[in-house]
Formats: structure tokens, C-alpha cells, sequence
């Protein structure tokens, strides 16, 4: 997997990728953004009263010497925006045919790519029931191939807790960013409460769902042992068409779920299936936009 | 309950393998998924449907396994005894006559003997298998079809092999063939398949216990000619064909009889028949040089057989007589033939002496009847027919005893032709001559003492009627007997010319020669001349005789005897087999038969298939059926 997760096709493809990103996304903003804190720049943004503990350069003495009270000005604050690339390592995501995990890893190494080079900086952390290491503050294309190894070693195993990861996330970074979250969300409540951690922090957020064909369309049927890959817990089912229908449905309305959450919350949603090569699925979030406000 | 095809139980491994494979199929795929939370919602969603879920697999193996059962009952062919069936011999006597060949409508179209078939096979299914068999083929002749087998299938393909005979049956023989063969078998029975034969079916069942009548057919719809004969009227040269047509349904019907001579329709006449009643009617047909005619009822009913029927209409013509008698004693003969100018040619007649007769060549003494009045010839003519008065030539197997003295004259066959209206209770005699007849000659008269008076010699070529006495001795000549007998005499000796069988025959009926056929002859061409079937054959002549038995259907027939040619018809002309209406029975032959009981109303092997058709459907429909969207 590791010598054809990332290949030399993959990085020609990322290479293109970037590019378009540039053209996209990035062509007039050349990674600065503009912060929605006020602070210290040399662009005035407002006045407000004095209070004690302000720092008394801001003090605009010309207002005190005409209407005699004590105002600060404040000014539009200029910050470095990061890329926070959250990858779902859990036993869930090593599944189906192209397998999840590894569509996320090309994905993860493509935005983070794209983040190093037009952005202040990236990083892509796993997270399984908590916040694992990852690559962090990764600036320029020279830092890639470190990411890439670090990706190919990663393994998909154990349970997953969302909430958990996420509140382990914000504690770490605090400084607002841009929080692209790669999971099958499966937990869908624990899944809303973390993205509710993420906003109240004012993390700009893009969730890609990934599902494989099997999970859209499972082509099982009869007596069936039915294993869950993250907890090893089993059921006993007679599949019937009728419940596959079910399934079907079911499965459709988690997804719309999510997505009608993200467009209530200006969140970024995207489904990946894992059946679409990374490189289409890319061009789709580019040329759709909202990925990067 | 009995299966009848106990072998059928080694199908129940068949069971076990249905177990085995379930038990195969118990170990369910596994299967990994990403995560249970779905499933688990759709187990939450179904859970009303758990319990079913959960006998699901156990329900499926205990349908499995009770169609199996239903297949091994069905191919077991099981009997329901209820303890009541013993094993018995049986005999089957299967009716085949006419009647049975009647149209059921209620069954499309099925004869009843088809349905007899069917009956024999219900019979035999619903019978324990231990029931010993014999089937009897009713028949012209009462006919053996499976000596004693307990063979159902044998009994089956016997019955298969039953043809239809086209006239009546003698059930009754057949009923005592059958007893004759159940002596001294266990528990013997009878069963007769028939539509009744007009009551003598259900007669012979309450004479004898161990009869069983199986009633077939329902239907009683039909016209049937029961008689059709023709006789010529000379005087008017016409025939006179009666007719006699039964109504045996049970509504009035209205219809009509075609007459056709040589397939020309001469007459028709329409008929008006209340139930059970019959018309008759004599119709006056226009054909002296002879015809054959064929009458037909223009309705088409259950039973066709006797919807037509057949008579030959032989010419009409008038005979040359010759007498040769002594001049004085001649008159009363010649007025009397002279008076029969509807039988007798005046002008191709002639009387002449005995030595004008010795005189002639044998082509000028060619006459159709010569009479001899007081002396025989030197020579008899080799082929002829004769009269001899008070004496005859040695051919004539009669030798002369002596005279008997005013003998009685007493007439010994009323039925016969030639002594039909004739009344000699008046006539003297003065004298006659005592004979010491051959045996096997026809006396029609005869003396007190038992000396033939007037008897009949009879050859293949040659037929003589002598009279041993002289008629001018008597009074004869001054009764109304002598014109009368001489009119019988001439009319009988004529018909018998060329009578070599008799008018008429039933269908069914072995044609035979009423008379030695001429030593020459070594075999008879046959041809049946029905308008819509001519079949020619030829029947080898033996000792002056033959048998011709293809008279299974009616038909005129054709005889070519050498140089000759005779005619008969052979018609079904019964009024038992024409009443096609079923006899009921007095007990439901189930009940007296004991018969097995029925499973949803047929038969129990055919009900367990049809059961296990039916679960499999229905085990197809629960469990493998896809349903579309």
C-alpha cells in the first residue's frame, strides 16, 4: 500500500492540483487573510471607551483633546491562517473497496500540500478516540515528503470518539484556523457536538464524508454475521431486499443529515466516495469552493 | 391409511438430506462492517418482526421437511381404509355395448365408455392393494380381458384395450361368467360399469348381493330408429318400408326422417315424439328395379348410432312358370297362376305334357318355377325350383312306403312362408302316398300318423316343394287354401332363389348363408356400401358356408356369391341400447364398495401433490422471491 498509496502519478496529480488551487483559490489572496479579531496593523478598523488594562499607545488623543473621554482605536489585526487537516484513523475508515483510509490519505496529503504552499502553514492530525501526533506546521513543498512518509505508516485501527479528538483539538490550537475534518462520521450526534467545539472557537471547518460503494449500496443478502470493524462486536441478520432498502435509506439520511447540518452552520460538506479517484474529487471541492473563505 | 406404493417410504431419506442441508446452512456468512449503528436501527425498526426473524430458518426446514412428506404420501398413492376395507376378488364387467358410446356433454364431449375408464381407475385407486382383479369385457361375447392379478396397471392397460361394440351386450351372461369365476374366492364382488342397459343392470343387482352397478352417464338425449323393414307390393310395384323411431329423452322432440334410395332423397318426414314414446310410420317408396335405401334422423344427439339405418329394396319382378301336367289336369293350376299376374308372367308362362316336356332341350325347359302335377321327369334340372305333385324324381330323398288311406292333412309349421294364411282344416284327401322321409328335410303338413303330406327338399342349386298326394283326389282345388298355398308357394320359391342371407341383420350380428353355397365357390367378395365409408373385402368360403363377423357398424352389405349377388343391411335396430337414459342405482356404489376417502375432493395422492405444489410456492414467495421495487 505504501509504495502505491503515493506514487509518482499521485505527486504529477498534486503538483496539477496546486496549481489550480493557486488559480482557484489563492491567486489574490496569496495566503493572507484577513483576520476577524481587531488588533495592531496599520489599518484603522474602530473606536471604542478605554478600560483599564488597555494598552495606552492605542489611546487616540486627539478625540480625548476634543470631546474630553478616553477612546482606543482599534485596528484590523493581520494574522498567518493554518490548515488543520484531521484525518479519522479508526478501525471504520480501513474498509470497503477502494478502501476509505486510503482514499483520506491522498486527500489529506493533497490539501496539506496545497495548504504548505499557499498557506501560512499546515498540519495533518490523526485522531482515533483521541488526538493522536501528526505533522504540524508544515511550510513549503520541502516539508511534503516527510508528511507523505508520515501518512504511509499510518494505520486505521480502533474506535472512534469525535468529540473527544475535537476537544483535545481545541485546547491545542486555539488560534482560529482552517479545520478540514476526513471521516465517515459514523455517531452522527457526537459528530455535530464536536463541530460545535470547532465553531465556538471560530475554526473555519470543511467535513469530507467518505463512504465506499459497499456502504452505499451493501451487495450482501441471506444469513448473515455482520462484524463491526472498529469494536469486533457481531450481529446476526437475515439480510432480506426489503431490509437493504432500508439500509439504503437509512444510510441516505445520515448523509443528508450531515450535509443539511454543515449548510445550517457555513460548513463546508463534501461526500467522497471512494470509487472517485482523489484527483477528481479534489477538482470538484476546488472548483465548488468554499474549502477556503 | 395404506399407500399403495409402500416403497415410497425409502423417499423419506430424502428427509434427512432437507436437515442436513439446513444444518449446513445454519453457519451464516460473516460479513465485516464499517459500523453496527445502522443495522442495529434497522434490527431496532424490525423488532415486531424478530420472533419471525428468529423461527424463520426453523419454519422454512418444517415446511421443507412437510412438502417432503406430501411428496413421499403422494407417490405412496395412499388409501384411507378407516379400518372398513377388506381385501376382496373382484370382478369388473365393463359394459361396451352401443349405448355406451353416447356423448356426455357434461364431460366435453367424453363417450361414456371413456368414462368408464375413468371410473375403473377410481376404482382401483380408492381399492385396497391387496384387492385381487379380473376385468371382464362384456362384448359380443362375454370376453376374459386379465385373468386373477392384483396388478392395477395390467387391469388399467386391459382396459385401455376395450374397444366399442356397436350393438347390445349381454350383461347378464356376463354376470354369470364373472360368478362362475369368483367360486370359491374370498369375499367375491361384481362390479358392473354401465349406463344400465334399460333396467337390467340395477335387476341383476338386486338379484345378487355380490353385485355392484357403477352407473355412467347422465345425459338421455336421443332419437334412435328402432326398426326399419320394407317389403314389395307387387300388385302396385312399389315398397312398403316401415319405420319406428323412440324418443328416448325426457322432453318431447321434434325433428325429422330423411329417406334417401341410392343417396337420393325420396321422402321426408317430420316427427313429433313426446318423451319415452315412439313413432311409426309406413312409407310407400318408388323403386321396382330396386334400391337400397338409407333413412336418417336429421338431429344430431347424444348417441349416432341409431340416428340411421339401412334396408336393400330387391327388384320387383314376376316369375315364368312351367307346368307340365296331363291336359286334363291342368285347370285349376292355370287359373290360379293366371290370377297371380303380379307374380307370375302370363306370357313367359307355359303348360305342357309330360312328353312335350321330355322332348324339349334343356335351354327351352328353363322356367324361374316348374310344377310337376302327377309325374316326375326322367331327369331333374341341376339347378331349379321345383313343385312335384304326387310324385317325385330320386334325387328326392323320399321313398314311397305304399297309399295311406283318406289321410288327415294337418299343417306342422304355422310360421312357416308357405303355410302362412292356409287353412286345411276342411280338405279331404282320397288317398296319399306313405313316405319314409330323409331326416333333415322341412315337413310343413303331414298325415294323423305322422306321414309327411308336404314337404320341403332343399339344395345348394335346387329347392323342391313335393306334396305326396294328388291334388284332384281331394277338394283341395275348391277351397280357398289351394289358390292361396300355390300364391305362398310361388312367392317362397322365388324369394328363395336368391335369398343366400337373410334381409336384415343386427349390428353385430354373424352373417352366414341361409343355405349350402354352390360347391364352386371358394370365397365370397364382400363390400359395405354406407355413402360415407365403402370398404370391399372378401370372407373365404368352408363346407359351403362362411362367416362374415365385420358387421360392427350399420351399413348395407354386399354378397357376390359366384355368379350371383345378394344384399343385406345391418342396422343397431334396439330399443334397450336407443333409451340411453341412465339407470340410477340403488346404493352409491362408494358406499357399497367401501371405497377410500377423498382429501379436499380427489383423490389422496393427487391431494398431497398438490399440496406440496402449494407450499412450495409458497416457501418460494417467503424466502427466495425478489420483490420488486
Amino acid at each position: 500500500m505504501s509504495e502505491t498509496l503515493f506514487d509518482k502519478d499521485f505527486l504529477k496529480k498534486l503538483e496539477y492540483l496546486e496549481l489550480i488551487a493557486r488559480r482557484l483559490v489563492f491567486g489574490r489572496q496569496q495566503a493572507r487573510r484577513a483576520s476577524v479579531k481587531k488588533g495592531a496593523s496599520i489599518e484603522f478598523k474602530d473606536f471604542r471607551e478605554y478600560s483599564p488594562g488597555d494598552d495606552p499607545r492605542t489611546v487616540d488623543w486627539s478625540v480625548y483633546a476634543r470631546l474630553n473621554e478616553l477612546v482606543i482605536k482599534l485596528f484590523r489585526q493581520e494574522e498567518e491562517l493554518d490548515l488543520w487537516v484531521l484525518l479519522d484513523s479508526s478501525g471504520s475508515m480501513d474498509f470497503g473497496e477502494p478502501g476509505k483510509f486510503d482514499s483520506a490519505r491522498r486527500i489529506a496529503a493533497a490539501l496539506a500540500y496545497i495548504g504548505m504552499v499557499n498557506m501560512d502553514s499546515a498540519g495533518v492530525v490523526p485522531f482515533t478516540t483521541d488526538l493522536e501526533r501528526g505533522r504540524s506546521r508544515l511550510r513549503g513543498r520541502g516539508k511534503l515528503f516527510g508528511l507523505l512518509d508520515f501518512l504511509t505508516e499510518l494505520k486505521a485501527d480502533g474506535k472512534t470518539d469525535l468529540r473527544a479528538s475535537m476537544r483535545e483539538f481545541v485546547a491545542r490550537v486555539r488560534r482560529p484556523s482552517l479545520v478540514v475534518i476526513l471521516s465517515d462520521f459514523y455517531g452522527l450526534k457526537d459528530c455535530q457536538r464536536a463541530l460545535d467545539q470547532l465553531r465556538f472557537f471560530r475554526h473555519q471547518i470543511y467535513v469530507i464524508q467518505f463512504a465506499s460503494p459497499w456502504e452505499l449500496a451493501p451487495p450482501i443478502r441471506g444469513e448473515m454475521r455482520l462484524i463491526d470493524t472498529e469494536t469486533s462486536e457481531f450481529h446476526d441478520l437475515t439480510i432480506t431486499d426489503a431490509m437493504l432498502r432500508r439500509y439504503k435509506r437509512a444510510f441516505d439520511g445520515f448523509s443528508s443529515d450531515l450535509r443539511r447540518y454543515s449548510m445550517g452552520h457555513a460548513i463546508g460538506y463534501a461526500l467522497a466516495r471512494t470509487d472517485t479517484p482523489f484527483h477528481e474529487f479534489m477538482l470538484q471541492v476546488l472548483q465548488r469552493g468554499g474549502l477556503v473563505a | 391409511m395404506t399407500l399403495l406404493a409402500p416403497w415410497a417410504l425409502w423417499l423419506s431419506a430424502a428427509g434427512a438430506a432437507v436437515v442436513a442441508l439446513y444444518l449446513l446452512k445454519i453457519k451464516r456468512r460473516r460479513e465485516p462492517v464499517p459500523a453496527l449503528d445502522f443495522w442495529r436501527e434497522l434490527i431496532v425498526q424490525t423488532q415486531f418482526r424478530s420472533l419471525f426473524q428468529r423461527l424463520k430458518r426453523w419454519l422454512s426446514l418444517l415446511l421443507w421437511l412437510v412438502i417432503v412428506t406430501c411428496l413421499i404420501l403422494a407417490v405412496g398413492n395412499p388409501v384411507f381404509s378407516f379400518g372398513r376395507i377388506k381385501p376382496q376378488s373382484i370382478v369388473v364387467i365393463v359394459d361396451n355395448s352401443a349405448s355406451m358410446q353416447s356423448v356426455e356433454n357434461r364431460t366435453e364431449g367424453t363417450t361414456r365408455l371413456q368414462l368408464v375408464r375413468r371410473a375403473l381407475d377410481e376404482l382401483l385407486e380408492r381399492r385396497p392393494v391387496s384387492d385381487e382383479w379380473m376385468l371382464i369385457e362384456a362384448g359380443g361375447q362375454s370376453r376374459v380381458l386379465t385373468a386373477w392379478t392384483r396388478n392395477r396397471e395390467a387391469v388399467r392397460r386391459a382396459a385401455e384395450s376395450i374397444s366399442p361394440h356397436f350393438g347390445s351386450v349381454d350383461l347378464a351372461e356376463a354376470g354369470k361368467l364373472a360368478g362362475q369365476l369368483l367360486s370359491g374366492k374370498p369375499r367375491p364382488c361384481i362390479v358392473i360399469i354401465s349406463d344400465g342397459s334399460d333396467g337390467e343392470v340395477p335387476k341383476i343387482a338386486r338379484e345378487d348381493k355380490t353385485v355392484v352397478y357403477w352407473p355412467i352417464g347422465e345425459t338421455d338425449d336421443n332419437l334412435g330408429i328402432t326398426q326399419l323393414s320394407v317389403r314389395p307390393h307387387r300388385e302396385q310395384s312399389v315398397h312398403y318400408a316401415f319405420i319406428s323411431v323412440i324418443n328416448g329423452s325426457s322432453a318431447a322432440v321434434e325433428s325429422q326422417v330423411v329417406f334417401q334410395l341410392d343417396g337420393s332423397t325420396t321422402a321426408v318426414e317430420p316427427i313429433s315424439i313426446p318423451a319415452g314414446e315412439t313413432w311409426e310410420k309406413t312409407v310407400v317408396l318408388d323403386a321396382p328395379d330396386g334400391a337400397v335405401l338409407r333413412a336418417w334422423i336429421d338431429r344430431p344427439d347424444a348417441f349416432s348410432a341409431d340416428n340411421e339405418s339401412y334396408a336393400v329394396l330387391d327388384p320387383i319382378e314376376r316369375v315364368s312358370v312351367l307346368l307340365v301336367s296331363p291336359a286334363d289336369a291342368s285347370f285349376f293350376f292355370e287359373q290360379s297362376l293366371l290370377a297371380m299376374e303380379s307374380f307370375v308372367d302370363a306370357d313367359a308362362s307355359r303348360t305342357m305334357t309330360m312328353e312335350d316336356y321330355d322332348a324339349l332341350g334343356d335351354t327351352e325347359r328353363q322356367a324361374d318355377l316348374i310344377i310337376f302335377n302327377n309325374g316326375p321327369p326322367r331327369d331333374l334340372p341341376a339347378t331349379g325350383q321345383f313343385v312335384f305333385i304326387n310324385g317325385w324324381p330320386d334325387p328326392v330323398p323320399a321313398k314311397s312306403l305304399g297309399t295311406l288311406q283318406t289321410p288327415d292333412l294337418r299343417v306342422t309349421q304355422r310360421d312357416h312362408p308357405l303355410t302362412r294364411h292356409l287353412n286345411f282344416s276342411t280338405v279331404t284327401l282320397a288317398r296319399a302316398i306313405h313316405v319314409d322321409l330323409a331326416s333333415g328335410q322341412v315337413v310343413l303338413a303331414e298325415s294323423s300318423d305322422g306321414s309327411p303330406l308336404i314337404f320341403l327338399w332343399q339344395q345348394p342349386d335346387r329347392q323342391a316343394l313335393c306334396l305326396a298326394f294328388d291334388v284332384l283326389e281331394s277338394n283341395l282345388p275348391f277351397r280357398n287354401a289351394f289358390p292361396v298355398f300355390l300364391r305362398n308357394a310361388v312367392a317362397y320359391m322365388m324369394s328363395e332363389r336368391s335369398a343366400w342371407i337373410r334381409p336384415l341383420y343386427r349390428v353385430g350380428e354373424v352373417i352366414e348363408p341361409v343355405r349350402p353355397l354352390p360347391s364352386g365357390v371358394r370365397e365370397v367378395a364382400v363390400a359395405r356400401l354406407r355413402h360415407d365409408d365403402v370398404w370391399n373385402g372378401t370372407v373365404p368360403v368352408r363346407d359351403g358356408s362362411f362367416l362374415f363377423q365385420q358387421t360392427q357398424q350399420p351399413g348395407p352389405f354386399r354378397f357376390t356369391i359366384g355368379d350371383e349377388t345378394a344384399y343385406t343391411a345391418v342396422n343397431l335396430h334396439d330399443r334397450r341400447e336407443s333409451r340411453i337414459a341412465p339407470d340410477k342405482a340403488a346404493e352409491p356404489p362408494e358406499k357399497r364398495l367401501a371405497l377410500s376417502g377423498r382429501l379436499f375432493g380427489t383423490v389422496p395422492w393427487l391431494a398431497f401433490a398438490m399440496f406440496a405444489a402449494g407450499l412450495i410456492g409458497l416457501e418460494w414467495l417467503t424466502y427466495h422471491h425478489r420483490w420488486t421495487e
